[in-house]
C-alpha cells in the first residue's frame, strides 16, 4: 500500500481491519503500513517535519540529525514507525505534534492541524488521536515540531503513562471511536 | 417556575444576576462588537453550586455560556439568547503548590498572572502569557489553549498543564491527566471554547524561573530581511523565549506611546529575547548579534530596567495603534514563518485596496500574526468592510499553510472562516465530537464551529494545505 487510494479502497472494502507495520499486503485483515513512508515536508528553520505514518523512526532521526534536530520526546532508535510511535505514545509525544492525516472508517481523508506551531481552529483531534492504538482511523501523515540537539539534549525525561479506570470516560471514548469509525471496521 | 426563580431559590444570595441593567456588563467578552445579553448571570463560588446550575439548565433546555474574565477575543463567551452566562471568576482559591514537583493546582478563576505571583518564593513561575495575563482566569486560558509571546520556547497552555478536573453537561466529574492512558482527551478539553464541559479544577506546571534575559533589538530596511534574520536564527539551533516583529506602522504608533527608544526609520523591527543560565544567555546573545548581519541597528538590554521599557512598547501596541483609530480590529492568523515576506505584501494591498490602515505585530518565531485593522464603527459600513478584509486575510493564511487562529479562538467571530480552514467531512467529525460529549448541545452551542448549512450559503471555498480546489482554474 503506497497511495492514499490504495489505502481508502482497502479500507472501504473491509469489514474488520488490524493496522500493523508488517504482514502480508493481500491479507484482508490486516493493513500494513510499512510501505507508505517518507518525508513529506521538512523545514528546519521551521522547526516542522512532516512524515508518512510508515516511516521507521531510525530514519527520521537521521534526516533531522543532518540538520542537527531532534524529536523533542524520547524514543529509542529501532524500527518502530512513526505512526506505530504516534499510535502507542501519550502526552509527552503529543506535545509535539502539530497535524494529522487520517483516513477513517469510512475511507475519508481527513486533515487536523497543520505544520505551525499555533493553531486553535477546531478541536484538537491531532492530539486527541494519539495513543488511539490504530482502533479509530488510519494515521497517514503526521507533523512535528522538532528541536535543536542542542536544546533537546537539555530535556529531562518525562513521567511514563497510567492505567486509568473511570466509566465515564470509557463511555466518551467509546462514542468518540464511533465518531471516527462508525462501522467499526479497525479492530 | 421560571428558570431564573428556581436558580435564585436554589443558589445562595447574590449568586443570580438578572435584569437588564444588572446583566449588561456580562453582554459581551473582549471582542465588544458582538453583543448579546443573557436570561441571567450565574456567579458561584463552590463546584457544587456549578453543579447545581448545570442541573437547573439540563432541565429547562437552557444553554450555558461559561466565562472565565470575559476578555476573550473572539466571542467565545459572548452569551447567547435566552441562555445563563455561568461565570467563574469568584472561583479565585490556589488549592496547593508543589515545588518539588513544580505544579501547582487552581480553581478555574484564578488569574493567570496570580499563579506566578503565588508561586514566586519558590523561584517559579506559570510560563504562558497571553497579553492579558493580568486579568484572564487560567480556565478561559484552558478553554481557548491561550499563548502568548514565549510559546516558542515554552510552549502553549496544552504544553503546560498536567491535569484538569471538569463537569459534563450530566454534572459527572472527570479527572484527565497527561499520565492517562487512552486517548488525548486532555488535550481535546484543551482549546475547545467551552463546548465540551465546564472546567473546575487545573494541575499547571510551573517552569523555574531564569538565571537572566536579554533582550535584543534589531532595526531592518525591510520586512523581508527582518524575517531572514527570524530563520537564521532558529535554523542556528537558537530558540528565543520571546522573538517579536513589528512593522514600521506599529513601531511609529508603540514609540510615541511607550517611548522605549525604538529606531522610527527602521521598517521593520525584532525583538530577540534570549533567557536561561548567564552563559547560555551570553553565549546565545553574541551568537544572534552574528546573525544579524543585515540589521541597520542593534541593540541589546543592559539591563533588567532596559529590557522591560524594550517590552513596554510591544506589549503596548495594541493600545497605541488603538490611540491612532476610533476603532480597531484584531486578527489572530498564523503561517509557516517561510510565507512571512508574501503574506505581509498581500496585507499591504489588501489596505490599500479596501482604503483602511493595518498595523502588523507579530510572534514571529511561531508565525502567528496579529495585523490590527483600523477602522471608524461610526462610518456606516465600515465595520462590514473591516470584517471583509479580515476574512481576505484570513483566506490568505489558509493558502499558505496556515491556520485562522493561533490563539484568540473561533468564538462566534471566525465561523466563516472555519469554512475556508476544514471540508465538511472535518466539520462534521467536530460536530460528532460535541455531540459525543454534550448530545443535547447546552454547552456554549453554535460557537467554534460553524454548520455545515452556514457554510454552503456562504459558498465559501475550502481550501487546504494552499490547495485550491481546480487548481487549472485563474481566480481574481
Amino acid at each position: 500500500m503506497s497511495s492514499i487510494s490504495e489505502l481508502q479502497k482497502k479500507i472501504r472494502n473491509a469489514t474488520q481491519l488490524r493496522i500493523t507495520s508488517s504482514g502480508d499486503d493481500f491479507d484482508d485483515e490486516l493493513l500494513n503500513m510499512s510501505s507508505y513512508s517518507g518525508v513529506v515536508e521538512y523545514f528546519p528553520e521551521e522547526l516542522v517535519i512532516t512524515l508518512k505514518a510508515g516511516t521507521p523512526i531510525k530514519e527520521a532521526k537521521q534526516v533531522l540529525a543532518k540538520n542537527k534536530q531532534a524529536f523533542s520526546f524520547f524514543v529509542d532508535d529501532s524500527d518502530q514507525s512513526i505512526g506505530s510511535i504516534y499510535s502507542t505514545s501519550g502526552a509527552e509525544l503529543s506535545d509535539s505534534v502539530l497535524g494529522i492525516q487520517i483516513i477513517n472508517g469510512k475511507g475519508d481523508l481527513l486533515n487536523f492541524g497543520g505544520q505551525v506551531m499555533k493553531n486553535v481552529a477546531g478541536y484538537d483531534v491531532s492530539r486527541l488521536l494519539v495513543g488511539s492504538l490504530g482502533k479509530l482511523a488510519v494515521i497517514t501523515q503526521i507533523s512535528f515540531k522538532v528541536l535543536p540537539e542542542q536544546v533537546f539534549n537539555r530535556l529531562e525525561k518525562k513521567q511514563l503513562k497510567k492505567k486509568t479506570e473511570s466509566p465515564i470516560k470509557n463511555e466518551i471514548e467509546k462514542k468518540l471511536k464511533s465518531v471516527f469509525d462508525p462501522y467499526g471496521v479497525f479492530i | 417556575m421560571s428558570i431564573i426563580s428556581q436558580l435564585t431559590k436554589s443558589l445562595p444570595k447574590n449568586t443570580v444576576i438578572s435584569g437588564s441593567e444588572n446583566i449588561r456588563p456580562f453582554e459581551c467578552d473582549g471582542l465588544s462588537v458582538y453583543k448579546q445579553e443573557p436570561l441571567a448571570v450565574v456567579l458561584p463560588s463552590e463546584v457544587s453550586q456549578i453543579k447545581k446550575v448545570l442541573e437547573i439548565c439540563r432541565k429547562h433546555n437552557t444553554p450555558v455560556v461559561t466565562r472565565g474574565a470575559g476578555t476573550g477575543l473572539s466571542g467565545g463567551a459572548m452569551p447567547l439568547k435566552d441562555s445563563v452566562v455561568l461565570g467563574l471568576s469568584k472561583l479565585t482559591k490556589v488549592i496547593s503548590i508543589n515545588p518539588e514537583a513544580r505544579s501547582a493546582v487552581v480553581q478555574p478563576g484564578v488569574r493567570n498572572l496570580a499563579i506566578s505571583e503565588a508561586a514566586e518564593e519558590y523561584g517559579l513561575y506559570y510560563a504562558p502569557d497571553p497579553s492579558s495575563q493580568i486579568a484572564c482566569t487560567i480556565g478561559g486560558n484552558v478553554a481557548e489553549n491561550a499563548g502568548g509571546v514565549h510559546c516558542l520556547k515554552y510552549g502553549l497552555t496544552v504544553q503546560n498543564i498536567e491535569s484538569l478536573k471538569m463537569l459534563t453537561i450530566d454534572g459527572d466529574e472527570i479527572v484527565l491527566s497527561r499520565e492517562d492512558d487512552g486517548l488525548g482527551l486532555l488535550a481535546l478539553m484543551t482549546g475547545s471554547e467551552g463546548l465540551l464541559g465546564v472546567i473546575t479544577e487545573v494541575t499547571v506546571k510551573l517552569t523555574p524561573k531564569p538565571e537572566l534575559a536579554k533582550l535584543v533589538m534589531a532595526g531592518f530596511d525591510s520586512v523581508r530581511d527582518c524575517a531572514d534574520a527570524v530563520a537564521d536564527i532558529i535554523k542556528n539551533g537558537i530558540i528565543p523565549a520571546g522573538l517579536e516583529m513589528m512593522d514600521a506602522f506599529a513601531i511609529e504608533a508603540a514609540e510615541d506611546f511607550a517611548k522605549p527608544g525604538y529606531p522610527l526609520d527602521a521598517k521593520a523591527l525584532l525583538l530577540c529575547e534570549l533567557d536561561g543560565s548567564i552563559d547560555l544567555v551570553n553565549n546565545d546573545v553574541s551568537e544572534v548579534n552574528n546573525l544579524l548581519s543585515k540589521a541597520t541597528s542593534i541593540r541589546v538590554s543592559q539591563s533588567e530596567e532596559e529590557r522591560l521599557l524594550l517590552w513596554k512598547g510591544r506589549k503596548s501596541a495594541f493600545p497605541a495603534v488603538g490611540r491612532l483609530s476610533p476603532d480597531y480590529y484584531c486578527m489572530d492568523g498564523t503561517i509557516p514563518k517561510r510565507h512571512l515576506g508574501d503574506v505581509l505584501e498581500e496585507i499591504n494591498q489588501l489596505s490599500r485596496q479596501y482604503n483602511l490602515r493595518v498595523a502588523n505585530v507579530f510572534h514571529a518565531g511561531d508565525g502567528n500574526l496579529h495585523p490590527l485593522i483600523l477602522y471608524d464603527a461610526g462610518i456606516p459600513g465600515e465595520l462590514e468592510k473591516t470584517e471583509e478584509l479580515g476574512n481576505k486575510i484570513l483566506k490568505f493564511c489558509v493558502e499558505a499553510g496556515g491556520s485562522i487562529t493561533g490563539e484568540h479562538g473561533v468564538g462566534v467571530e471566525k465561523l466563516d472562516a472555519m469554512c475556508y480552514q476544514y471540508s465538511e467531512a472535518e466539520l462534521d467529525v467536530f460536530h460528532q465530537i460535541k455531540a459525543a460529549f454534550d448530545p443535547h448541545s447546552l454547552l456554549n452551542p453554535g460557537k467554534a464551529v460553524p454548520t455545515l448549512h452556514r457554510c454552503a450559503e456562504l459558498g465559501k471555498m475550502h481550501v487546504h494545505h494552499g490547495n485550491l480546489p481546480h487548481p487549472e482554474l485563474e481566480r481574481f
